[in-house]
């Protein structure tokens, strides 16, 4: 394993290769009132040589031969302008150009020249995998404010409760895939902190979010284990070219209250530059459990976070970068059922912290060198107020130290190759494991993007990593795009995926004493603990698959992607794409002994096969200049093939359904099985957004549907969800906003309303009911 | 002209198709819970059990007679005073009260109790079986289901929350040799239709059951 760092170490030194310049071209970018426009994307369409701006809006290209030459000028936000330049025996400098502000889709956007990120070289939307970004302009016309509502909102994603892990127990599900699947990433670094694997997104607001990244497809190939299902980056600002500041207030229904203050500025003639943010946020929770006498479904709580980002040019080669994230939760709910209450307390605290430092040579190469700090820290435990007995429900400590060192270069102005190595140290101090456990990583990795015509480009990747447990492994990726006419875009992909088994499959051992009184045995503990339940006379059957218990491996996926974009006429485009995963090694809880009053004994298998196999479609119609309406659609097949076999082959409670329209017991089928709890079959949404810029106006409209999805079982336990079990029914969620720009652009008002019908169902317990809020936002910047 | 008319026939769509939309929103979803109301059954809605102890303290056991609808003081174990016990792990373990019967709390006393399971609706069942299923095929107490296709609940796997098997009837020999059917619907707080939080307040039973008086068979309870 360790040849291939070396190896990978010493090509990235290779290509610091130094070339003599011919002639060059260079000029300034600057928008319709004149600003400079920062990290605009300038490409040379004959040679697809290509540069970014400055934070002054300045590029150059050098070394290039006499010729003609067609720039294509492209920023975030702005419209593509194209130029021709002649170079004849002298340089062409002082270049000019503006570029028209663009009319935004609050859908997914697909940007050619994208704000360059200091964190990380690899260009997300540019891996094999579908992609999606979310712009900090979508966000402020959705009015959201923690990072769970924006995301809810996308095509192929949702948010939902783990009953079986607790009240607070929620995360996000990506094409099917648990929470515990998709890699959740600050600037290219993963963040940690799961409750049973589930990563509770409201945690994080979306003040000072510049961008959002998913990916939706196995991306362990790049980002190593965790990232089976994909990837949610989260991008904090990025450039600052000028002195500005906001401050943000709202406030609404169920006394949510969100305050942000924010300031950033340039130093030191331009070299540096840095911000801070901090953000307030309480709510007090909703209650969706008609049962409940007091207390909430979703908890209340307060959260404060912190946030800033220093740079510093060191030199014309190297910057350095600290950027750094510190967020505390508290959340009191007290909950009864017109019974004695119980006090459900969580204290949160998470950081995140990096220093960077970036090495751009003259060749073009660019380095990225890293140290990632991540501590997260959950004290919960819920106390019966009957008797002030105190259950420990989640409390941990968990650190990951990070170095990496990344590296970028384009060859022949048309391949971009990336990539990286480094090494991963992560421990956890749980109460519920004996003892601090940890676990290291070293891993390399790199990605090749081709652009071999204009017709085709290739990506492939590959990432090998060792673990300090289970070994090396290698995931490669590969992905090809043809584009027949300029109005197609035909793209397939291949990626592997995996996940290591994480501390609580391995060391976990838990009764859960209020809920049943099942115990959950980690495999490493499995042995021991359960002979100390014989010994104590506690243990009324031992299954046969007891003996089975043993080293976890890591779960494996292979992820195939095959769609294509149509630009239907010039207003409208359609995205469609199909998707197939099949999942190995699956690893799910199984019973496998039963204490003397029935309460089941589980540990962790890799036993399931499963498949999350579907498509998603996505519509964006621009109906007039400011005016655009897009629609998401995913379909979903999401099931276990153990299942399926235990049906065919009538296995034991598996082949029996009890119908609830006869009252009678009778032989499964497979068509009786629906697939996997929380899944819906299908989930779409549609978005009208209006803009009318004049005004400094705009408006949006919002409506998601979510299928109807398997809650538990009923009737009879057969261990799969058949057609009379329990589902959450399909629902429509309305949601609305509209903003309105006054005094040259420095203050803003708006107006949100999520769940306008105020929908709700017991069986969503997250769910909040109508939400209105008020905003006021003010900027301070210097008047053009 | 033309291109305005069918824009504003985009929008009358628009507007019906978002009217559709709101009407499918606005309501919210309610749990139905079953009646359990006949007009000759008792129904028990929250009796608790041992409230505020865990698996690791144990439950104390109960008893209950059908005569008075109530609890009965564990001091009159030996008598035919009550009908089932509620035993074990939160009090879910339905006993009968057997004299003969060693793993009865009846035992050594008078008590002629019995109960079998029957895969019925509590409505379907009409008649207790013969004295000869009830030997056959009875037993001392009924709870978690293994697979076994006694008992009243299982656990479901992902969840952890116990849900009671549906078409799942008792018939019993009641202490004093009465004939009566049981339904066990709930051991939660006010017996949801569907339990959503792993903390929800338990043992509350819930149940309903008819006990046939003048000592025969017939056990219909719906007209």
């Amino acid at each position: 394993m360790f040849k291939i760092y070396l190896l990978l170490y010493l090509s990235c030194l290779c290509l610091v290769t130094s070339a003599q310049s011919l002639y060059k071209i260079s000029g300034q970018v600057r928008n319709e009132q004149g600003d400079p426009v920062n990290a605009a994307s300038i490409l040379i369409k004959e040679n697809l040589r290509g540069t970014q701006t400055d934070t002054m809006g300045r590029f150059v290209i050098d070394k290039l031969k006499p010729g003609n030459y067609t720039l294509i000028i492209s920023a975030l936000g702005y419209e593509k302008h194209f130029m021709q330049v002649a170079i004849e025996g002298a340089s062409v400098g002082n270049i000019h150009i503006r570029l028209k502000t663009s009319a935004q889709n609050l859908k997914e956007v697909s940007v050619l020249g994208k704000q360059e990120s200091h964190d990380n070289l690899i260009d997300l939307t540019r891996t094999p995998m579908p992609s999606t970004v979310i712009t900090r302009k979508q966000i402020e016309m959705m009015g959201s404010r923690r990072l769970d509502e924006v995301l809810k909102e996308q095509t192929g994603l949702a948010i939902v409760n783990d009953i079986g892990s607790g009240a607070r127990a929620v995360g996000l599900q990506l094409q099917g895939f648990d929470s515990g699947y998709t890699m959740i990433m600050i600037d290219g670094q993963p963040m940690t902190g799961r409750n049973s694997g589930n990563f509770d997104l409201s945690r994080i607001t979306v003040a000072n979010i510049e961008r959002i990244e998913i990916i939706k497809g196995a991306s362990s190939c790049l980002f190593g284990s965790e990232a089976l299902a994909g990837v949610v980056n989260i991008v904090t600002r990025q450039n600052i070219s000028q002195s500005q500041g906001l401050a943000s207030l709202r406030y609404g229904s169920f006394n949510t209250f969100d305050a942000t203050l924010e300031g950033e500025t340039p130093f030191a003639k331009g070299k540096g530059s840095g911000y801070i943010s901090g953000n307030y946020y309480r709510t007090d929770g909703f209650n969706a459990n008609p049962y409940l006498s007091e207390g909430k479904t979703a908890p209340p709580y307060d959260s404060y976070t912190i946030q800033g980002r220093g740079r510093y040019t060191l030199s014309p080669m190297n910057a350095l970068n600290v950027t750094g994230r510190y967020a505390v939760r508290n959340s009191v709910n007290q909950t009864a059922y017109s019974t004695t209450p119980s006090r459900d307390v969580l204290v949160e605290k998470d950081l995140n912290a990096s220093a960077i430092l970036n090495t751009n040579f003259s060749t073009g190469l660019r380095l990225k060198t890293q140290y990632y700090l991540t501590r997260y820290a959950t004290d919960q435990n819920i106390t019966n107020l009957a008797d002030d007995q105190v259950i420990p429900t989640n409390n941990f400590v968990q650190y990951l130290h990070r170095g990496e060192l990344q590296a970028s270069q384009t060859f022949w102005g048309s391949m971009v190759l990336t990539g990286g190595t480094g090494i991963q140290y992560e421990t956890m101090n749980n109460n519920l494991y004996s003892g601090v456990k940890s676990q290291s990583t070293a891993f390399a990795y790199a990605q090749a993007d081709w652009k071999l015509s204009d017709e085709l480009g290739l990506t492939g990747g590959v990432r090998g990593e060792h673990h300090s447990r289970y070994g090396s492994s290698l995931n490669p990726s590969f992905g090809v795009k043809y584009q027949p006419i300029k109005a197609l875009t035909l793209k397939a992909a291949i990626a592997t995926g995996f996940k290591t088994p994480d501390f609580r499959q391995l060391y976990l051992n838990f009764t859960n004493l209020a809920g049943g009184g099942y115990t959950v045995l980690g495999t490493d503990v499995f042995a021991a603990e359960l002979q100390k339940l014989k010994d104590a006379g506690q243990i009324a059957t031992v299954f046969a698959n007891a003996t089975k218990v043993s080293t976890l491996k890591p779960e494996r996926s292979v992820a195939y992607s095959a769609g294509f974009t149509l630009q239907i006429t010039p207003a409208i485009k359609a995205d469609v794409n199909g998707f197939y995963n099949d999942v190995r090694n699956f690893i799910n809880t199984d019973q496998v002994a039963t204490k003397n009053g029935g309460q089941q004994i589980f540990s962790y298998f890799n036993i399931d096969r499963a498949f999350l196999t579907g498509a998603d479609v996505g519509l964006s119609f621009r109906v007039t200049k400011g005016f655009n309406i897009s629609a998401g659609y995913q379909l979903l097949y999401a099931k276990d093939r153990g299942v399926i076999d235990s049906i065919k082959a009538g296995t034991g409670n598996y082949a029996q359904v009890y119908d609830t329209d006869t009252r009678q017991v009778r032989r499964s089928k497979v068509s009786d099985y629906f697939g996997l709890t929380n899944r819906s079959r299908h989930m779409a949404n549609v978005k009208f957004t209006y803009e009318y810029e004049p005004k400094g106006i705009t408006g949006t409209f919002r409506v998601n549907y979510r299928g109807k999805y398997g809650f538990q079982e009923a009737n009879l336990s057969n261990q799969f969800l058949d057609p009379y079990d329990t589902y959450v029914s399909s629902f429509f969620l309305l949601n609305a906003s509209v903003q309105k720009k006054l005094m040259n652009n420095h203050f803003s008002v708006q107006l949100t309303a999520d769940n306008i019908m105020n929908y709700r169902d017991q069986l969503m317990p997250g769910q909040s009911g109508r939400t209105v809020m008020l905003g006021l936002n003010y900027r301070f910047f210097k008047q053009q | 002209m033309k291109l305005i008319s069918t824009y504003k026939n985009h929008y009358q769509k628009l507007l019906i198709a978002m009217a559709v939309v709101a009407a499918f929103s606005s309501c919210t979803k309610e749990q139905v819970k079953p009646q359990l109301e006949d007009g000759s059954s008792t129904v028990v809605t929250d009796l608790p059990g041992d409230v505020g102890s865990t698996i690791n303290t144990g439950f104390k056991t109960f008893y209950f007679s059908f005569a008075t609808n109530g609890k009965v003081d564990s001091s009159a174990k030996k008598s035919t005073s009550w009908d089932i016990s509620f035993a074990r792990e939160y009090n879910s373990y339905i006993g009968i009260n057997n004299g003969t019967n060693e793993g009865s709390y009846g035992f050594g006393g008078p008590g002629k109790g019995a109960i079998v399971s029957i895969n019925q609706t509590y409505d379907d069942v009409k008649e207790a079986p013969s004295d000869a299923d009830f030997q056959s095929k009875g037993v001392t107490s009924v709870g978690w289901d293994p697979g076994n296709g006694l008992g009243w609940y299982f656990y479901d796997l992902k969840t952890h929350i116990a849900v009671p098997v549906k078409g799942r009837t008792y018939v019993l020999r009641t202490a004093d040799g009465k004939y009566a059917k049981l339904e066990l619907v709930s051991m939660y707080k006010g017996a949801p239709a569907v339990v959503t939080d792993l903390n929800w307040p338990s043992p509350y039973f819930t149940f309903r059951y008819y006990v046939q008086q003048d000592g025969s068979r017939n056990l219909s309870t719906k007209n």
